[in-house]
């Protein structure tokens, strides 16, 4: 008895493994004929290569169900309700739009940081890509003691993420030590630049042009630090370069100028998306902005409801920015390829 | 081929031929050799050559100085005798140096790095395990995953790979919670509820699982990222190198351990030191899924209140009078990251230009 069942359960097995080997649901083909078995074997070459394929990111999905896709639906579902954290779980009640309604028209604090958090980062964002596409650029060339260079510009990447600068910030500030920034921004006196306006003859605008230098010069500190991860994107772009055009550009006589608009932006260009999507998402994530801050306060009240709906808006008008963002970007990337 | 000395040779001899040509030139009339445009692009180009260095010079030091000034900063206080903090007198170079400061921080911080006789409460080692071993899983099934989206064609390819990008993208501030509690009433795949010998349900909070099991599942701290590296990195790779392999029998998988491993060796280094960066500066997810400092962002997060329990008695101190501890604190959280910066800080610049990021 037990011998049938195991040559039952042996036959069940190859026959398995010929459906698997021949794709999918498809039936065994016949031996005999070879025209038939050839095609067979083709068709299933590609299926088993698909298959292969769903194998590879199996473990990834199986994961990202778990621990990515149930939390965050998960976290949607708390927003609309309103949550208590009891043994075994989270306890929900009163569902409705109430939190998101709550946000908007009733916390005084949530749509004055969001607004500020926007504009900051529409401010931010191209200034960061400015400057690290001119330290790439700087860092490209050949120089001596390049490599030294590099190595402090990066220092950031593998520092600003921890809380290490927040601390020794915070420690320079509370402790009246003038920062690396303050330092810095004394080349750029307010007054040098009033004067400057006032001398070409500018006196309405001045002012308003003044406060915004004023804030970017004072705040190079957080510019360089940010620009980490941008530069070396923007680095391995340049490195993409082909000589050729390089050579091109010198034989036709382009000055620097030319060539940096002809040559390096549009090579860059794809380089682009991926540095504006790295900075915006950033800025975006960073606990430290004051929209951050207010989802994990509501959140550290047991709040989860309110604060997941304050995230959840938060990400949602984010999300929008980006898509506009990339839209308009889109239009202007060049792809060497395709 | 010419050796790189030869080169050199080569490169000399022919600016001393071209600097000669140009003094014959000159001698004999530049306008008989090159057109008035000519002329002048030439003396714009040298001369933005003898400019430009000097301004790059002067850009590179003085953005170099904001950056390291706030490391000069934590230098020169962690080392200085606290009462020397409050002296006007002294702006960088303390009058007396002394190591008190950080031994004391290092025992609050229970940190050594001289002393390796208490493993288990040693906060580096806890530190330094918890990262290494949730990077190398996290390196190793990123990687799978990103060949199968680099090679395979197969249905729903775009759809899964813009679950991918949404990973990028979603912040970890917003899956916390709901994750934590699937970790507090941890079930087996999901499903089986499972139970402590207690009888209460068994939670996972406070082990190293928590961060070990996502990195298994690839889905480990900014895994949406190195997902999308692996890929575009075996993308760039030559198919020909898996044909070969295919037709010598390997099956696919054989020919990503054998084949496309070796030849992925700098992204897998690169990949792995970001990832050891990126999870030893995490405080946000450590801190939401372990409840005592286990890690060293956490010890330094909560540094100020350990100090005035354990140095002061539990007295309110304001920051400034513990500055020098905390720098201490700062200087021991990233000392071990920056000696690993210092050796192998060529392979995070090499590495990400060659793994293929530019093709995006």
């Amino acid at each position: 008895m037990s011998e049938i069942e195991n040559n039952n359960l042996n036959t069940a097995e190859a026959e398995a493994e010929t459906a698997q080997e021949v794709g999918g649901n498809l039936p065994p083909m016949p031996q005999s004929s070879e025209d038939k078995k050839f095609r067979g074997i083709k068709m299933s070459y590609e299926k088993r290569k698909a298959m292969y394929g769903y194998g590879f990111i199996a473990l990834w999905f199986v994961g990202s169900i778990y621990f990515f896709i149930a939390p965050l639906i998960q976290s949607l579902i708390y927003s609309f309700h309103q949550t208590k954290i009891v043994q075994g779980g989270m306890e929900m009640s009163n569902p409705g739009f109430k939190n998101y309604y709550n946000a908007f028209r009733k916390d005084q604090y949530y749509v004055p940081a969001l607004t500020a958090m926007i504009k900051d980062t529409l401010l931010n964002t191209p200034l960061i890509i400015v400057f690290s596409v001119f330290i790439a650029v700087i860092l490209n060339q050949k120089f001596k003691g390049r490599t030294a260079a590099r190595a402090i510009f990066f220092l950031p990447v593998i520092i600003a993420t921890g809380p290490v600068i927040d601390i020794i910030n915070g420690n320079m500030s509370t402790g009246g030590y003038s920062g690396g920034s303050e330092q810095f921004s004394t080349m750029f006196e307010t007054n040098l630049v009033d004067d400057l306006l006032n001398f070409l003859g500018i006196y309405n605008i001045s002012d308003k042009l003044t406060e915004i230098i004023s804030t970017l010069t004072s705040d190079i500190m957080n510019l360089v630090w940010k620009c980490g991860i941008q530069i070396l994107l923007f680095l391995s772009a340049l490195q993409g370069i082909p000589y050729s055009a390089k050579e091109a550009a010198s034989m036709e006589g382009a000055t620097a100028w030319e060539y940096f608009w002809k040559i390096t932006v549009p090579y860059i260009s794809p380089m682009l998306i991926a540095a504006l999507v790295y900075t915006i998402v950033d800025s975006f994530v960073d606990p430290g902005n004051e929209v951050m801050t207010l989802v994990l306060n509501q959140s550290k009240q047991w709040e989860h409801g309110y604060s997941a709906a304050l995230a959840w808006a938060y990400f949602a008008i984010v999300g929008v920015i980006l898509a506009i963002v990339l839209a308009i970007i889109n239009r202007f990337v060049y792809y060497e390829v395709e | 081929m010419a050796t790189k000395k030869e080169e050199k040779q080569f490169e000399k001899e022919r600016k001393a031929a071209m600097k000669a040509r140009m003094a014959r030139m000159k001698a004999e009339g530049l306008e008989n050799y090159f057109t008035p445009d000519q002329i002048r692009y030439n003396r714009n180009q040298r001369i933005l050559g003898a400019v430009w260095p000097v301004f790059r010079a002067l850009i590179l030091f003085g953005l170099g100085f904001v950056i390291m000034y706030p490391l000069m900063f934590m230098l020169s206080t962690a080392f200085r005798p606290n009462d020397q903090m409050t002296d006007p007198s002294i702006v960088w170079l303390p009058k007396s140096l002394t190591f008190d400061n950080v031994k004391q921080t290092a025992e609050v911080m229970k940190v050594s790095y001289w002393d390796w006789g208490h493993p288990l409460e040693n906060t580096v080692l806890n530190t330094i395990v918890l990262n290494v071993v949730a990077s190398v899983l996290q390196v190793i099934t990123c990687s799978i995953t990103g060949y199968g989206f680099a090679r395979f064609k197969f249905k729903g390819r775009n759809a899964f790979f813009a679950l991918v990008l949404l990973m990028i993208i979603v912040p970890p501030q917003i899956t916390t919670i709901p994750l934590y509690l699937q970790y507090a009433y941890f079930k087996l795949f999901g499903i089986i509820p499972l139970y402590a010998s207690n009888g209460e349900r068994l939670s996972i909070i406070n082990s190293g699982l928590t961060m070990y099991l996502p990195a298994i599942f690839a889905n480990g701290i900014k895994a949406g990222l190195f997902i999308y590296i692996f890929r575009q990195f075996f993308r760039g790779l030559p198919k020909e190198l898996e044909d070969a392999a295919y037709l010598d029998g390997c099956g696919p998988f054989e020919t990503y351990v054998k084949i496309m491993v070796p030849n992925a060796k700098t992204s897998f280094l690169t990949v792995f030191l970001f990832s050891i960066v990126w999870y030893w500066n995490d405080f946000y997810v450590s801190s939401s899924f372990f409840t005592e400092n286990r890690t060293m962002a956490l010890m330094l997060k909560n540094l100020d209140a350990a100090l005035q329990q354990q140095l002061f008695d539990g007295q309110t101190v304001s920051i400034r009078q513990i500055i020098v501890w905390l720098e201490s604190g700062c200087l021991l959280a990233i000392l071990p990251i920056l000696v690993m910066y210092t050796f192998l800080q060529k392979y995070f610049v090499e590495g990400v230009e060659r793994s293929g990021l530019t093709g995006m």
